[in-house]
């Protein structure tokens, strides 16, 4: 730390035009003479950095995406989903599903407006030759037209929502209907799923959720024809009369479901539960992230370590040298912390913008099998790049501080008879 | 210091005559004065003021041992040595006598095990790294025999070398060094790496670097060693120059009699000690 504060020191003592910059084209030469050591020691930087940004990217994706939903839905909708609150997802593997019948008689309870249940399946498409895999999401269709409507003011881009549950009809979303193939659909064209004709019906406004405008709608007796699926409810929507109490039609919801037998254990989603769930996943995603960071960090961190011992080693008979033409302690030591922090800095730099590559090819990929969109660049946040790249530099400077100090405290005549 | 034992000194070359089989006495304005050889003597005469001040550099019973493991190796054996403003000096000696050590430490690039090392006077065995470092970098500049450049700096960039790292900056425009860089006849190769200079080309440089923060001393380390005898004359010759035509002092160590024959005074060291003055001086000049 005595050190730091002399190299400090030295620094001020020259203007930033003088010593900085001369030590730094040094610096820059010296890099430049050894190029492949130097590339390597950054590659090890930017693997760890690379990872870092890409957690961050896609987390922030993720929580974008939920929060996003969670707006959409406003505060009087419930959501009913298989599997018991701690574990929402292995109940959703879980294949569990409830009766038609059993979700559609909670419309019938007080405080209740209404229910849509859904069923979702991943299916393939051939538009026009061209074949993808898409997410179809089933319901009635007076169910789903209202549901777009009243939670988020969606309406039809083009054609109609049809009503015939029995019809070969479906409903894109907007991105599917526009950008998922080559030729964007029109209304009447016709769609093959499951080697089955439909014809498109409609194509939604844009919602802004990329899961949403990647998926095809289907009638709820068409979906389970063609999927070949257990007819039965994966999520339930529900809707609740303006100004009810929330616990007491929640209270009332369990009670009637705890009578059925299909599912044993389920859950219901209030918009206050489902921001705490949201909000411990995203914690514990962020503790990952953070030991992840963490590990890669030291790992990069040796890395450089070892090599700046190597170069200590390596140009002892140069630190010689440079001390008998005048260097001093405090000059071999910033030469050295600058060569460090330089090498921390590029690998910040290149593991970002790989970090950010990374992630949307990811997400690109991620979009065509139907996953929602993890990454937008508007919602990386630029204040933690400046951080990581904060992090690099000083974890260069530190990392070449032991280094460093071995180096400014050989004796010239010493350093000059190494060979 | 006892006085008895300061008379016991040459006051030119700084020997200890204790113990000396034969020493030269001379009167001056009826004070007697003792040397170690006659060249002391007459050296004396010529400016005894010059002699009776402090001398540039002076080593006082200056020992340096090394150490490795159980190995104790004594390198230098209570030398005593004055350098003179403006002299130039030869040191020579076999290989391993301890000549090159020597010069290390009268360029402050090691120090001594123990006893004195004056630079003008000031007590520099002991000060502080930061101090030996300025010292060095404004009084001193450095010919090595392995030229010593750093390999991934052009010939240009290693003459600049010791301004970016002096503490005072000096006028060192590019037009200036490139003017030195012509002068010595490498105009043309100013922007080439070491690896791509002969060894002459390699020392001129060297010489060049040694110049960039105008010292008072140049040390050289065997500096016309790696090269042929032509291209060692000639480096032998710039770096004469510097000190007949510039007056700046010049300490050489090389083991090249030759050499000696210009030198205003020689040390001759042989087994960490320098040798009984009468002998060396009288064998160096008889050569």
């Amino acid at each position: 730390m005595v050190r730091l504060f002399l190299v400090m020191r030295v620094i001020r003592r020259y203007t930033l035009n003088d010593m900085l910059k001369d030590f730094l084209l040094l610096v820059l030469k010296g890099i430049r003479y050894r190029p492949m050591r130097s590339w390597l020691t950054v590659i090890g930087i930017v693997i760890g950095i690379m990872l870092v940004v890409i957690i961050l990217a896609l987390s922030s994706g993720v929580k974008n995406v939920i929060n996003q939903q969670l707006q959409m839905f406003g505060s009087d909708l419930l959501i009913i989903l298989p599997g018991k609150e701690t574990s929402i997802v292995t109940g959703l593997l879980g294949g569990q599903k409830f009766t038609y019948n059993d979700i559609m008689d909670l419309e019938k309870l007080p405080g209740v407006k209404s229910v849509a249940p859904f069923d979702v399946g991943s299916m393939n498409a051939d538009f026009k030759g061209e074949k993808k895999s898409v997410l179809v999401h089933s319901s009635r269709w007076d169910k789903m037209s209202a549901l777009f409507l009243e939670s988020r003011g969606t309406r039809m881009a083009e054609g109609v929502w049809p009503t015939d549950e029995g019809a070969n009809e479906v409903v894109l979303g907007y991105l599917a209907g526009k950008s998922l193939f080559k030729n964007s659909a029109r209304v009447g064209d016709e769609i093959i799923v499951q080697s089955k004709r439909f014809r498109v019906a409609g194509i939604l406004q844009r919602t802004g959720e990329q899961t949403d405008d990647n998926s095809f709608y289907m009638s709820w007796d068409m979906f389970h024809m063609i999927s070949g699926v257990n007819p039965g409810v994966v999520t339930a929507m529900l809707r609740m009369q303006p100004g009810e109490n929330i616990n007491l039609v929640t209270r009332q919801i369990r009670f009637q479901l705890e009578k059925q037998t299909e599912v044993t254990d389920f859950t219901i989603l209030t918009p206050e539960k489902t921001t705490a769930i949201v909000g411990s996943i995203v914690q514990i995603v962020e503790l990952v992230l953070v030991i992840i960071a963490f590990v890669s960090l030291v790992v990069g961190a040796v890395g450089i370590m070892n090599t700046m011992y190597t170069s200590v080693l390596e140009r002892t008979k140069q630190i010689g040298i440079m001390k008998a033409v005048g260097a001093s302690r405090d000059s071999i030591m910033s030469l050295f912390l600058i060569e460090s922090g330089i090498i921390g800095l590029v690998g910040g730099v290149f593991g970002i913008l790989l970090g950010l590559a990374v992630s949307y090819g990811i997400s690109v990929a991620a979009m065509n099998f139907g996953a929602p969109s993890l990454f937008s660049f508007v919602s990386i946040d630029y204040f933690e790049l400046v951080v990581i790249l904060i992090i690099t530099f000083i974890t260069g400077v530190l990392s070449g501080l032991f280094p460093a100090r071995a180096a400014s405290r050989l004796e010239p005549a010493e350093a000059l008879r190494y060979e | 210091m006892e006085k008895s034992e300061q008379e016991r000194r040459d006051p030119v070359c700084g020997m200890n005559l204790t113990g000396l089989l034969e020493t030269f006495e001379e009167k001056i304005d009826g004070e007697a004065f003792y040397f170690c050889s006659e060249p002391c003597a007459k050296r004396f005469k010529t400016d005894p003021k010059k002699f009776q001040g402090d001398p540039m550099i002076h080593l006082h019973d200056l020992w340096k041992v090394f150490h490795d493991g159980s190995v104790t190796t004594e390198v230098l054996r209570a030398i005593n040595v004055h350098i003179w403003k403006g002299d130039f000096t030869v040191i020579i000696g076999a290989s391993g006598s301890g000549k090159s050590t020597l010069l290390n430490m009268i360029g402050m690039l090691d120090r001594p095990s123990s006893g004195g090392l004056f630079f003008e006077g000031r007590d520099i065995a002991a000060t502080s790294d930061d101090d030996r470092t300025i010292l060095r970098s404004s009084k001193f500049g450095f010919v090595f025999q392995q030229y010593n450049l750093i390999p991934w700096l052009t010939a240009y960039d290693n003459v600049l070398l010791p301004r970016v790292f002096a503490e005072a900056k000096g006028d060192m425009s590019r037009e200036h060094i490139e003017k030195h860089f012509s002068d010595i006849g490498l105009g043309e190769r100013m922007n080439h790496r070491p690896t791509e200079l002969s060894g002459g080309e390699q020392q001129r440089v060297a010489i060049l670097r040694a110049l960039a923060n105008d010292p008072e001393v140049i040390i050289g380390d065997e500096p016309t060693g790696n090269l042929d005898s032509t291209t060692g004359n000639k480096i032998l010759d710039m770096l004469i120059k510097l000190n007949k035509e510039e007056g700046r002092t010049l300490i050489i160590v090389t083991h090249d009699v030759d050499i000696a024959k210009n030198a205003d005074q020689v040390i001759v060291i042989k087994d960490g000690k320098t040798i009984p003055s009468h002998a060396r001086h009288t064998k160096i000049y008889a050569e």
